[in-house]
C-alpha cells in the first residue's frame, strides 16, 4: 500500500517530523471537521484582535480548581452612531463582575455590569457527541434582551448543529469532511422578526501550513480567507469580503507573531485602516496589552492600553 | 491719439519715442514673449512643486505612522525574543550543557 518513503526536504527539517509517505486516503476514517461557525477560526484569530480605546483592566481570581471570579474595569470613549461623518465619542466607564465555572463537561460563565446588563453562557456535554450551548443577554431596556440555544451533534466525520433564538431565529448547519484536508458545509437560517431566510455554503482546506476557507451566503455575502504559517512563530493571513447588497468590498492583510513572551498582531485594510495589537507577558500572571487603530481615511485614531492580572 | 497721450504720460512704456534708454531696454525685455513664457513656466513649476511636496509629505506621514503601528512592535518583540535566546544560550554554555540550535533559527 505504501510506496517507497522519501525523506522530508532538508531545508526546514525539524527533529520530530516524520518522513512523508505516499498514502492511500482512507475515506472511512476522515477526521472530524471544525464546527461550522469556526470555519474562519485561524483568520479571525489573526485578523480580528479586540482593539479597544482607553484603559482596560481585567483581574481573574481563582477560588477553586474550576471556579474563578473576574473583575473588569474599562474606561474610555465609546462611539455613538451619529448622522454627521464625524464620529461622536462619549467617555464612559464600565465595571463588570463575572463568575465562571469551567469543567471539561460543563462550562458556565456569567457577567454582570454595573449598569444592569447580564450576560450568561452555558456549554454542556450531554453525551460524548451531543453538546448543548446557551447564550443569554438581558438588559433593563425593553426589547433589547435576547437568548439563543444551540444543539451540536458530532459524528465521526461530520457535525450538525441546530440553533434556536429569541425573536424566532432558527438556524441549522452541517459540515462534513470529504478528504483529510477538505471539508464542506452548508447552512440555512430563518429570522422571524425580519422575515428573512437564507442559505449559505462554506468550504475549508487545511494543511500543516496553510488554511484556506471560503463562504458564500444568500444574503449576498462572500468571504474568502487564506492563512499561511511562515515559521513556527509567524503567520500571515489575508481576507477578502464582499457584500453584494451594500457593494462593500474589503481586503485585509495581516500578520500574527506568537513569541515566547509576547504576541504581536497587525493588519492593514483596504479602507485605509491600520491596526496593531500587542500582548506581552511581563510576569507570571501579568499581561500588558497595547492596542492601536489608525483610520487614515476618516482620520480617526484610537489607542488603548490595559493589564490582565490573575492566573 | 498717441502723441497726445505721450505728453501726459512721460514714462509710459507705450510711448517709446519719449522714454529713456533704460526704460526702453526694460520694456523690450518685459514685453518679449520669451520672458512671458519663462514667467509662466516658473509659475507652473512652483505650483507643481508645491503640490508634489504636499503629496509627498502626506504620503510620508501615512507611511511613517503605519510603520510605527505595524512594524515597530514586531521589531521590538523580536529583539527581546532574540535577547532571551542569547541569554539561554549563555546560561546553557555556562552550565556546560550543549546548547540546542534548533530554536535559535526559527524565523
Amino acid at each position: 500500500m505504501a510506496a517507497t518513503p522519501f525523506t522530508a526536504p532538508p531545508m526546514d527539517a525539524k527533529a520530530t517530523e516524520l518522513p512523508k509517505v505516499d498514502e492511500v486516503v482512507d475515506y472511512n476514517n476522515l477526521p472530524c471537521p471544525l464546527p461550522y461557525e469556526e470555519i474562519h477560526r485561524e483568520s479571525l484569530m489573526s485578523l480580528k484582535p479586540e482593539v479597544f480605546e482607553g484603559m482596560r483592566f481585567d483581574f481573574n481570581k481563582a477560588l477553586g480548581p474550576k471556579f474563578f471570579l473576574s473583575h473588569s474595569v474599562t474606561m474610555g470613549p465609546t462611539e455613538v452612531p451619529s448622522q454627521s461623518p464625524e464620529p461622536i465619542k462619549i467617555p464612559t466607564a464600565n465595571y463588570e463582575f463575572g463568575a465562571n465555572y469551567i469543567d471539561p463537561k460543563l462550562m458556565l460563565i456569567g457577567r454582570v455590569s454595573h449598569d444592569g446588563r447580564l450576560n450568561a453562557r452555558l456549554k454542556a456535554d450531554l453525551t460524548d457527541n451531543l453538546i448543548v450551548k446557551g447564550n443569554a443577554s438581558l438588559t433593563s431596556e425593553p426589547h433589547m434582551s435576547h437568548a439563543m440555544g444551540t444543539f451540536d451533534y458530532k459524528g465521526t466525520d461530520y457535525r450538525a448543529q441546530l440553533q434556536v433564538g429569541s425573536g424566532t431565529l432558527l438556524g441549522a448547519n452541517y459540515i462534513q469532511s470529504v478528504t483529510p484536508h477538505i471539508s464542506l458545509g452548508g447552512e440555512i437560517f430563518w429570522a422571524g422578526q425580519h422575515r428573512k431566510s437564507g442559505v449559505g455554503y462554506a468550504a475549508r482546506y487545511s494543511n500543516d501550513k496553510t488554511v484556506a476557507t471560503g463562504q458564500v451566503a444568500s444574503t449576498g455575502m462572500v468571504a474568502l480567507s487564506y492563512v499561511q504559517k511562515v515559521s513556527e512563530k509567524l503567520s500571515f493571513a489575508t481576507e477578502f469580503s464582499y457584500n453584494h447588497m451594500s457593494k462593500d468590498v474589503t481586503a485585509t492583510v495581516g500578520y500574527d507573531a506568537v513569541l515566547r513572551q509576547a504576541r504581536v498582531r497587525g493588519k492593514i485594510d483596504s479602507n485605509g485602516c491600520v491596526t496593531g495589537f500587542l500582548e506581552e507577558r511581563l510576569n507570571v500572571g501579568l499581561t500588558f496589552i497595547l492596542s492601536a487603530e489608525l483610520d487614515h481615511k476618516k482620520k480617526d485614531y484610537k489607542f488603548g492600553f490595559g493589564f490582565t492580572a490573575g492566573e | 491719439m498717441a502723441s497726445n497721450s505721450g505728453r501726459k504720460r512721460i514714462g509710459s512704456s507705450n510711448d517709446s519715442s519719449n522714454a529713456g534708454v533704460l526704460a526702453r531696454v526694460t520694456s523690450t525685455v518685459s514685453e518679449s514673449s520669451v520672458y512671458r513664457k519663462g514667467k509662466q513656466t516658473a509659475n507652473d513649476a512652483s505650483f507643481v512643486t508645491k503640490k508634489l511636496l504636499k503629496s509627498t509629505g502626506k504620503a510620508a506621514w501615512i507611511v511613517g505612522t503605519t510603520f510605527l503601528v505595524l512594524a515597530l512592535p514586531l521589531i521590538i518583540e523580536l529583539e527581546r525574543d532574540g535577547q532571551l535566546d542569547a541569554l539561554e544560550l549563555q546560561q546553557a554554555s555556562l552550565l556546560g550543557t550543549p546548547p540546542t540550535t534548533a530554536s535559535s533559527k526559527s524565523y
